[in-house]
């Protein structure tokens, strides 16, 4: 090492030399430069003593350095067998004091094992409880004395054992009270505000506008779910918010806290008009159909009804009026009154004829209408699920979402169908009844009137 | 008391079955009013009604000409209206008290698989309420239906003996 030094040093310095000398003086002949060389000997010389000396003085401190190192790493070992001797000495000790610890602790350590399980079922149970909402804090105490216990250096004071217990009552008390408090509510627009609500149990919390809440763990806070249920349970929230004291009915979802998991999907469940795109274009035409139906049977039921009011006026005049088939029936026999009994028979049930397709019109329509509705839905659903058999072919039965969602749009055209053909039922049964009602004067009745009339005129 | 008991339980008895259920109800109570109302009409007005055709008939001077067979059809068939009034009616609601039902237990399912699309279908306790749905209607349009034909069936008996019965006291003189 020392020897490398020494040779990169000498070598650095040649070179330094032959360069100084070229570049100081140009040689103006072969003379001058041989002059110049034998200058440039003997101060190289004269240096080269000078560097020696120097060398020979450094490697002397080295040979001091290296003795004086030595003395020291000796000291040191020294130092380090004591400190190991000390380290072993403490090793003792310390165990010697844990297994006094130990000893002085006793029973306490099965407590703090349950209290430090205790504690820990308790941080998950409170994290989704809803009477943290209207106890906040409860959360940093219980993160505190899980630290406390988790580390060796402390112990639970009496104070804190004393707070988990009461923690706990505390819980288990609230837990069968209905109370109201007032808590910050988030409205589902996002804005905050500072509202009065209503705890039942642990199982829901209601605004005092009657509104169900969800309590959002990860915030501490309450918030409005997006879509509330159906209408009763709103007004029996509302009923419970108004009620001071007594029994209140009152829809609560025993699914479990944070609002519960059957209320949450109310947020995911379509609503009707979303269910009606499910339906898709058999939906579409399903719903158009049903249209026509309604349509046409409400024409017709008004049809009829001016049609019957008339019939009814023509039965009570003695005079044939045009403008309802009982009176153009009985105009074939007034226009003919001598004609013989057989050929008036005859002309009449041609008349009566003639005037039943005006009157049932449209209602075979109707009833073929009430007939398809349901094979409409019935196709709907077969396409539907169709459609969510090949999603399952392609992407495996492993996600019961995506099916679950594909076989409930594939049912809603059944619903529709039934929906179309059970009024469509209805209004035909009735439309037709009315037209019978017609067809049944004209038909049976009509004759009769005619002989009445006759009779009538003989006897006068 | 009991009145606030027994509402309690139709009302829950309701609520787990769906607004379907009140369909149905409403659809039981129309068939049963019909009902009731043609029984009630067969055990009053019925007489008077037969009474007043037969003596109209019995008061013609003569019954066997053209003009008094023509006669006799319009007061059968004018009896025969009154005594079949309603009972299309009552049929059609027979036939669409299943119907109902069927819509019950497709609308419950419905709701069974939108809580499955929620929750994965992990949760069996949530979808109990849907197929509650589900079942309660079938089996209401299905006690509505039955109820029904048979009363129907014994109405239209009825009608069609007092129809036949009527044409047969309507003698005619050959």
């Amino acid at each position: 090492m020392k020897m490398s030094l020494i040779k990169s040093a000498v070598v650095a310095s040649v070179l330094a030399i032959a360069s100084s000398t070229v570049m100081a003086q140009d040689a103006r002949s072969l003379d001058q430069l041989l002059n110049f060389v034998k200058q440039g000997q003997a101060t190289e010389a004269k240096e080269n003593k000078a560097r020696e000396a120097r060398f020979k003085n450094a490697k002397n401190r080295q040979a001091q350095l290296l003795a004086e190192a030595k003395v020291m790493r000796k000291n040191e070992e020294d130092r380090s067998a004591r400190l190991e001797n000390t380290f072993e000495q403490n090793e003792l000790k310390v165990a010697e004091k844990q297994r006094q610890l130990k000893e002085r602790l006793g029973t306490l350590t099965e407590l703090f094992g349950h209290l430090t399980s205790t504690a820990g079922d308790l941080r998950s149970s409170f994290g989704n409880s809803l009477i943290s909402a209207q106890y906040p804090g409860r959360d940093e105490f219980l993160d505190e004395l899980i630290a406390k216990m988790s580390g060796a250096e402390q112990l639970p004071s009496i104070e804190e054992i004393e707070r988990l217990w009461f923690e706990i009552q505390r819980e288990m008390t609230e837990s069968g009270k209905v109370v109201s408090f007032t808590a910050e509510v988030a409205k589902p627009g996002g804005e905050k505000e500072s509202r009065t609500v209503v705890r039942v149990g642990t199982f829901n919390v209601i605004s005092d506008e009657g509104r169900y809440l969800q309590y959002i763990a990860e915030t501490n806070t309450l918030a409005e779910l997006a879509r509330q249920p159906s209408g009763a349970y709103i007004g029996w929230a509302s009923d419970l918010a108004g009620s001071t004291s007594g029994k209140v009915p009152f829809g609560a979802d025993p699914t479990g806290p944070s609002g519960g998991s059957f209320l949450a999907a109310l947020i995911n469940s379509p609503t009707i008009e979303e269910r009606w795109h499910q339906g898709g274009n058999v939906g579409y035409a399903i719903t158009a159909v049903g249209a026509l139906a309604f349509l046409l049977a409400i024409w017709r039921l008004i049809v009829l009804a001016a049609m019957s009011s008339k019939v009814s006026a023509q039965l009570k005049s003695d005079k044939a009026n045009t403008n309802n088939p009982l009176g153009r029936v009985l105009m074939v026999h007034e226009q003919n009154p001598t004609m013989d009994t057989e050929t008036l028979e005859l002309k009449l049930s041609e008349a009566v004829m003639k005037e039943v397709p005006k009157i049932e019109f449209g209602l075979n329509l109707l009833k073929i209408i009430a007939a398809v509705a349901p094979l409409m839905g019935l196709l709907g659903t077969v396409t539907g699920m169709i459609i969510t058999f090949q999603a399952i072919t392609i992407f495996g039965a492993g996600d019961p979402k995506a099916m679950a969602g594909g076989i409930s749009g594939a049912l809603v055209t059944t619903v529709l169908g039934l929906l179309v053909a059970i009024p469509t039922v209805l209004l035909h049964t009735v439309t037709n009844g009315q037209a019978k009602k017609v067809i049944h004067v004209l038909d049976e009745q009509s004759t009769g009137i005619i002989a009445e009339h006759t009779e009538a005129q003989l006897g006068k | 008391m009991y009145l606030n008991d027994v509402l309690d339980f139709i009302f829950r008895f309701m609520e787990q079955g769906g607004p379907v259920l009140w369909f149905i109800a409403a659809l039981t109570f129309a068939l049963w009013t019909l009902v009731f109302e043609r029984f009630w009409y067969f055990n009053t007005s019925l007489r008077q009604d037969l009474d007043s055709a037969i003596s109209t008939w019995e008061a013609r001077r003569e019954r066997k000409s053209w003009n008094a067979r023509q006669i006799r059809r319009q007061l059968i068939s004018q009896a025969n209206l009154k005594i079949n009034a309603g009972l299309p009616m009552i049929k059609t609601l027979v036939a669409l008290a299943p119907l109902f039902g069927l819509m019950g237990t497709v609308t419950g399912m419905i709701e069974v698989f939108n809580i499955m699309a929620v929750t994965g279908g992990g949760d069996a306790k949530s979808m109990a309420g849907g197929v509650s749905k589900a079942t309660i209607p079938t089996m209401a349009g299905m006690v509505a239906a039955l109820s029904g034909v048979f009363a129907n069936t014994y109405v239209t008996q009825i009608a069609e003996r007092e129809s036949v019965l009527l044409e047969d006291h309507l003698t005619t003189d050959h």
